[in-house]
């Protein structure tokens, strides 16, 4: 193990972590206004990025109008989802509403594998193609860098907004419904609201990774772009609570997959998911609620 | 009961009439002649269903061997429900890493036939075994984290069997699978369907047994409300890791099964979407109504096979009028089905067949009997 081994984990782990970052806020948000953890949430960045790929590659529209339909699919398939699902379950348990979700997920997928079945797999253009630089030897790609910065404009932009009047109302919502209502807030309507910008964070997600590699049906739930257990992973270590923490568990979780392709671990096979299956099992058994948060989640 | 309110009357001219009571004697309901008949006839036909049909004995249809294959893999996948039962149903603790029970069950048949040489009959139960060890670590784990958690832990758990357990080469023989030969005797798919028959009538019984007992009462109990539970002297720990060995040998069993009817297992087949797919045939068979599921199970496995639709002649519409090629049939309509049950018939399809059970176990034909109004999942602890 040598230094740049160390520093290719570190730079690989961080960039794969800005998508994990992405989809954990999408769950931390969600998790505050509805009470579950939402297993369609890397379902929308891949309804998002079908629809962005259909748009670019088979209507021939131009690059930024096509990622522009992709997330509007996205933030539809999200609102869809509020209304059809979350709110008739508004007053079930909460394992009910964690199948539904899963349904969602599983009923996108279904669509996306069955609309696709002539070419499987497909490849989406990057928006700038070419690496940018080698630190270590770690090839990053211009794409990489922007996902990163994407999720840095993402997150100044969300802690802004939680300051109006409307992110503001929404805290409010979350936090206690009843008495929003007593205040003309319209509980409905935010948790429509925070099912969209959830569903929005995904399909940024979605176009951000597609382009890495190829992409088939249910490509960030299980597909090759994998992220919704990492995704979860950071919420939890965000104690499902806080945006902040979604980020950082977002990155720290991108590099503590890394780690498993170290050449001490070579000899194990599947080795990522097996230093994430212990890394999550540690965080739960020692501290449930979550690493970035100073009181116990509620 | 005689109405014992007393009214003052209103004006001192009217009395208070004492009505001679009406004794309702509930008899228990007898079916006459021709509704034992009819129901004798209606059990005949499913025993040759289910009993001679596959085996093509007494039938006008004339099954393939790969037609047979798919009916097999149906009571495995009923097995299979049966185990996802116990955990969501009678524990309701979510598992959606259920692929990693019945790969490790697989993997183990397998292992025991084919590298140490022993029975199938042998293999079936040192598979049982080993997925209840493993259901017990899990278990045990799961007593320290809330449903949603666990939950999260279960789908970790599966994608960790599924890349690095189901890997280890020496084991599983990697990449390329493992071999997993039929018992003696039972080689051909028709011989074959009848030993995942007996297996699915034996999970069955154990299942009944363990919701008659104490067991499954405490299961019950604790279910509803832990706290009251333990309050009752029921040990919560103690229960809760019984529902999950009791799950991990079912899975184990119906994962041997399934290793032996495919003859060659690879580690590729245990995803993350088979997890998925075992919960959505739970559910929408009905939690905790064990010919629900059983149905459930057998309607997902033979749609995703594309069987029901050719059996049923819809090949033409679905393929034709909606474009939907039969193999997708059960990714796109299941998920859409589990909504719907969820959200709209939280029994599932359990309480649909309800009042066709209940006529064919000597009851009156009642429209409404199995009405579930609650959602059934629930876990008081997420």
């Amino acid at each position: 193990m040598t230094i740049d081994e160390l520093g290719i984990v570190l730079v690989t782990g961080v960039l794969q972590g800005s998508v994990y970052a992405l989809v954990a806020l999408g769950i931390v948000l969600v998790y505050r206004a509805s009470g579950v953890f939402n297993f369609a949430q890397a379902e929308f960045g891949t309804t998002g990025l079908f629809a962005a790929f259909v748009a670019v590659e088979i209507w021939g529209w131009s690059y930024g109008w096509g990622v522009l339909f992709g997330l509007l699919a996205a933030v539809a398939m999200g609102l869809l989802t509020e209304r059809l699902v979350i709110h008739p379950l508004r007053d079930a348990s909460k394992v009910t509403l964690l199948v539904g979700t899963a349904g969602v997920a599983l009923t996108a997928v279904g669509i996306q594998f069955w609309q696709n079945n002539e070419v499987p797999i497909r490849q989406m253009p990057k928006i700038v193609e070419g690496v940018a630089a080698t630190p270590f030897g770690a090839a990053v790609t211009y794409q990489q860098l922007i996902t990163f910065g994407v999720l840095c404009a993402v997150a100044v932009a969300l802690a802004v907004f939680f300051r109006s009047p409307s992110g503001l109302a929404i805290q409010a919502a979350q936090q206690e419904s009843t008495a929003a209502e007593l205040v003309g807030i319209s509980v409905r309507r935010v948790s429509m609201m925070t099912w969209g910008i959830a569903a929005l964070l995904g399909g940024l997600a979605g176009v951000l990774a597609g382009p890495n590699t190829t992409f088939t049906a249910g490509f960030l739930t299980f597909g090759a772009g994998r992220a919704l257990l990492p995704g979860l992973m950071a919420a939890v270590l965000a104690g499902m609570r806080s945006m902040p923490g979604a980020v950082i568990g977002g990155l720290v979780v991108g590099v503590v997959e890394q780690l498993g392709t170290l050449s001490a671990l070579e000899q194990v096979h599947g080795a990522k998911a097996l230093v994430l299956f212990v890394f999550l099992l540690a965080v739960l058994l020692l501290r449930p609620q979550g690493l970035f948060v100073r009181r116990a989640a509620t | 009961m005689s109405a014992a309110i007393e009214t003052p009357p209103e004006t001192p001219a009217e009395k208070t009439a004492v009505l001679p009571t009406v004794s309702v004697e509930e008899k228990p309901f007898r079916p006459g002649m021709s509704g034992v008949l009819g129901r004798g006839l209606a059990w005949a036909a499913v025993a040759w269903l289910v009993l001679a049909v596959p085996g093509n004995h007494l039938s006008p249809f004339d099954l393939g061997v790969s037609d047979v294959g798919v009916l097999s893999t149906a009571a495995i996948f009923a097995i299979i429900g049966l185990s996802l039962n116990v955990l969501i149903g009678y524990a309701g603790t979510i598992s959606l890493g259920h692929q990693a029970f019945v790969g490790i069950g697989a993997f183990t048949s397998a292992f025991v036939v084919t590298d140490l040489g022993m029975e199938f009959w042998l293999a079936v139960p040192i598979a049982a075994i080993m997925g209840g060890v493993q259901a017990a670590l899990l278990g045990a784990i799961s007593l320290r984290l809330s449903g949603l958690y666990f939950a999260l832990v279960t789908l970790a758990y599966g994608m960790f069997a599924e890349e690095s357990l189901f890997g280890i080469a020496a084991l599983t023989g990697g990449e390329g699978g493992k071999a997993a030969p039929r018992p003696i005797g039972f080689e051909t798919d028709y011989q074959y369907y009848y030993v995942c028959l007996a297996f699915l009538a034996l999970v069955w019984w154990l299942d009944l047994r363990l919701t008659r007992t104490k067991g499954g009462r405490a299961l019950q109990a604790l279910r509803e409300n832990p706290r009251v539970a333990s309050s009752y002297g029921i040990n919560v720990k103690a229960y809760t890791m019984l529902a999950f060995v009791v799950s991990g040998v079912f899975a184990a069993i119906g994962g041997s099964l399934l290793a032996h009817h495919d003859e060659v297992i690879v580690p590729s087949s245990f995803d993350f979407e088979l997890a998925l797919l075992f919960v959505l045939m739970t559910v929408v068979g009905g939690l905790r109504n064990r010919l629900g599921v059983v149905l459930g199970s057998v309607f997902f496995a033979l749609l995703g096979s594309g069987f029901l639709v050719e059996a049923l002649h819809l090949t033409g519409f679905v393929e034709g009028v909606i474009g939907l090629p039969k193999e997708f049939v059960a990714l796109v309509i299941g998920p859409i089905l589990l909504l719907l049950t969820i959200t709209r018939f939280p029994g599932g399809i359990g309480q649909q067949v309800a009042p066709v059970r209940g006529w064919m176990l000597g009851g009156r034909f009642d429209r409404h009997a199995g009405a579930v109004k609650e959602i059934e999942v629930n876990d008081v602890r997420a």
